[in-house]
């Protein structure tokens, strides 16, 4: 029997409309949105690369022109510059070809058209300049013998004061963090797979449950049936969405993606076993039940970042605890650890929790779908 | 004018997921309002830093009050996950640690391993700081060498580096000056095609399918009303719930602005105002294809975000990819989007130009009318209804 209602489940899973615009087509366009909106902001915009710069040299300001010409021959140029008239670099600017436009006559000023940390830093390599010159006058002034060293030392003693530490491998791209979210959007979405086990068991909720109420099979064994079922096709759409996410619009997930895979299938796990505890816990329409998952899986989403990116460093810094629990946030959090972590310590304490959630919901579930038994309807 | 009644009656039950994305979008842009500044004043950017201080002398609490003067300092855990988490979700911009024997090294003028930094990428932030802290040691050294004793060198040091360039904003950009438009409040009607989007095209399409269910328009078409007047009911039925919407925006973007629009904010009420009437024929031509109530959610969805994210509504035109502004190009949003920068200042202002976004945008609503009439003639012509006709006779 168990065999019969499985493969009645999948062919009903498959007839289902919603089930292949929500949890194919729809993760599949959203996704395809995120890369065109995220795919290049992080190279464009936090990335470190040489900044363009307008240098309007009205004063023939030679020694300038040498530093800015030493810098640009290093190997990573903190500058690009592009020495020009004032006209045409007040239009470099306004088109964006340009970050800001130092000019050069008397005393050096810069011409900026935001305010964000590329125009801060023009801002400190001119600062750093008359800093030098300051320097220089006070050692004049000062140790007339030593100026000469002290100014040489000053141009020669580039040695880096600060030792990195490498954190991770992975990418460092935080707007990744979107496409794990949207698995964990998908795997959500699994709970109305799952509310759909309580609909065609529960007799008042349809006449498919009305049915399948009046039939001898035992309520355990149609309900684990159903759920298997609900979890293959579950696994499908994981599968699905991860493959297109990998390997269509190509999202680095680090170098461990066959393991992302797994946690993906364990995260639609989670969602359906979700949809099915909340499904049989309500006693209201089966429509009523749609839109409160809906509306409880969006607000999880939302605190583990889909709409915005670091929303889960906010509540981690406010309610931690909170981010252990929420399902759409231990579920993102796998594929971070695997992004980041060198080591599995995290990983699995997130894969465990999300055991656990499931776990607890599908025994939650089938507790309170125990002898729901109708006379009459 | 029951046909007119009838749409506003169905209309009535699709209120609530509207009134769902109205409520939201007015508060969030009641937030970003009441974040936003309006002067044209250039500030250095802080960023947020977390420092180590294993070396714990007045040496490093010297640099650490340096860095404060600039920059923000942030608490947080020294734990290498803690510093991952928060560098990676940008809560932090740098994490220093500043070395254990730091004090003694500068003293005796050593040239590297001062500091230490948790690097998890090279970002603008990373290569800043570095820049800074190079900066800082070579000037302590300079005056170190001028020999003078550390804590003279370190105030010297200081006094230099606190040095102010002169910064100028670029002219032309005007934040909430003369235009009458500013940047932030821009960012109002920025947003607005999504929501326009979203609730025009699922609410009236969704009436205009319901109208033109098989049973109820065979009752309509046996009715003694002309077919002209049924079309035109239902056109006006559209128009009026697109404008109401409209309207409703308008009147809290003026409430947001606090004032009334002024100026070339006009432009932009304009502006949003043929983008409201393209959506419409938009949801019109939707409506034709009859979708069923899933794939409408479906068609709203995609053209809704499929537009936001191609024509720069969420993120700004100058981020996205020049493949994807030419695909751009053939969607009305793109158009509003590009005039609506212009209005604001963000890109350079020309009134010809602005003018020919609208128009670009009047072509779009046109060619929709077009296709709409189109598809009509096509489904509802006598050889179309005469074959579906035949069809079911045959499958019987």
């Amino acid at each position: 029997m168990f065999m019969h209602i499985l493969k009645y489940e999948l062919k009903n899973g498959l007839r289902t409309k919603d089930l292949i615009i929500w949890l194919i087509l729809f993760p599949i366009i959203l996704g395809t949105c995120f890369k065109i909106a995220f795919g290049s902001i992080y190279e464009k915009t936090e990335k470190f690369s040489s900044i363009p710069v307008a240098i309007v040299d009205d004063g023939e300001n030679a020694p300038f022109r040498q530093v800015v010409e030493g810098i640009e021959s290093a190997d990573e140029p903190f500058l690009k510059a592009t020495f020009t008239d004032k006209a045409k670099a007040e239009k470099m600017l306004d088109d964006g070809d340009v970050e800001g436009i130092i000019f050069t006559a008397d005393k050096l000023s810069l011409t900026v058209k935001e305010k964000g940390l590329k125009e801060t830093m023009l801002k400190a390599f001119i600062e750093q300049y008359s800093v030098r010159e300051k320097i220089a006058v006070d050692a004049i002034s000062t140790a007339p013998e030593k100026a000469q060293e002290i100014i040489a030392s000053l141009t020669s003693d580039t040695a880096d004061s600060c030792r990195e530490i490498p954190l991770s491998q992975g990418n460092p791209d935080p707007y990744a963090q979107y496409f794990y979210n949207l698995i964990a959007m998908v795997a959500m979405f699994g709970c109305i797979t799952g509310v759909h086990i309580t609909i065609q068991n529960q007799a008042d909720l349809s006449p498919l449950g009305a049915r399948n109420n009046c039939s001898p099979v035992p309520k355990s064994i149609s309900i684990t049936a159903c759920l298997t079922g609900s979890y293959i096709m579950q696994t499908v759409c994981m599968l699905i969405c991860v493959t297109f996410l990998a390997f269509v619009l190509k999202i680095d997930f680090g170098d461990r993606l066959w393991l992302v895979y797994p946690s993906a299938v364990l995260g639609g796990i989670v969602g359906v076993s979700f949809g099915f505890f909340v499904g049989s816990i309500a006693r209201v329409s089966d429509k009523a039940k749609v839109a409160i998952l809906m509306s409880i899986s969006m607000v999880m989403c939302f605190c583990s970042g889909l709409m915005m990116g670091n929303m889960k460093a906010v509540i981690a810094s406010t309610i931690p605890w909170f981010n252990n629990i929420n399902p759409a946030a231990v579920i993102s959090d796998c594929f971070y650890c695997l992004n980041i972590y060198e080591d599995y310590d995290r990983f699995i304490s997130k894969l465990i929790t999300m055991a656990v959630i499931s776990a607890v919901f599908v025994v939650l579930g089938f507790v309170t779908s125990r002898r729901k038994k109708y006379a009459s309807i | 004018m029951q046909v007119f009644k009838a749409m506003f009656k169905v209309m009535r039950s699709r209120l609530p997921s509207a009134m769902i994305y109205i409520v939201c979008f007015v508060v969030i842009s009641a937030i970003i309002a009441n974040a936003s500044t309006n002067d044209n004043k250039f500030e250095a950017k802080r960023l947020d830093i977390c420092i180590f201080d294993e070396d714990d002398t007045p040496e490093s609490h010297a640099l650490a009050e340096l860095i404060k003067k600039n920059n923000d300092i942030v608490e947080i855990e020294d734990d290498k996950d803690t510093v991952t988490d928060a560098l990676y979700y940008r809560r932090i911009d740098y994490a220093l640690i500043i070395n254990k024997g730091y004090a003694d090294k500068i003293r005796a003028g050593e040239s590297a391993d001062f500091f230490s930094s948790y690097h998890l990428d090279e970002s603008f932030s990373v290569v800043y700081m570095g820049q800074f802290l190079d900066e800082y040691v070579a000037t302590v050294k300079a005056y170190l060498n001028m020999g003078k004793s550390f804590d003279e060198a370190a105030v010297s040091a200081e006094e230099a580096l606190s040095q102010n360039a002169e910064v100028n904003m670029l002219s032309r950009i005007d934040k909430g000056g003369n235009s009458h438009f500013s940047v932030d409040f821009a960012g109002y009607f920025q947003y607005m095609p999504y929501i326009l989007i979203s609730i025009i095209i699922s609410v009236v399409s969704l009436v205009l399918v319901t109208m033109n269910r098989k049973d109820i328009r065979f009752r309509t078409n046996c009715s003694c009303l002309k077919e002209s007047k049924y079309t035109a009911q239902l056109f006006i039925g559209s128009f009026v719930f697109v404008f109401i919407i409209w309207l409703v925006f308008m009147i809290f973007g003026a409430i947001l602005n606090r004032e009334m629009y002024t100026g070339r904010a006009w432009l932009a009420v304009l502006n949003s105002f043929i983008f409201a009437m393209v959506v419409g024929t938009m949801a019109v031509l939707v409506a034709s294809f009859e979708p069923k109530d899933n794939i409408l959610n479906l068609i709203t969805q995609v053209l809704g975000l499929g537009m936001s994210f191609f024509c720069g509504i969420f993120i700004p035109v100058d981020v996205l990819s020049d493949g994807v502004l030419s695909v751009a190009r053939f969607l009305p949003a793109y158009w509003y989007v590009k005039a609506n920068n212009m209005i604001a200042d963000i890109t350079p202002y020309s009134l010809d130009e602005v003018v020919e976004c609208y128009l670009i945008q009047i072509g779009f609503a046109a060619a929709m009318v077009i296709i709409t009439l189109l598809v009509r003639k096509v489904k509802y012509s006598g050889a179309a209804i005469s074959t579906a006709v035949k069809k079911k006779a045959v499958s019987q």
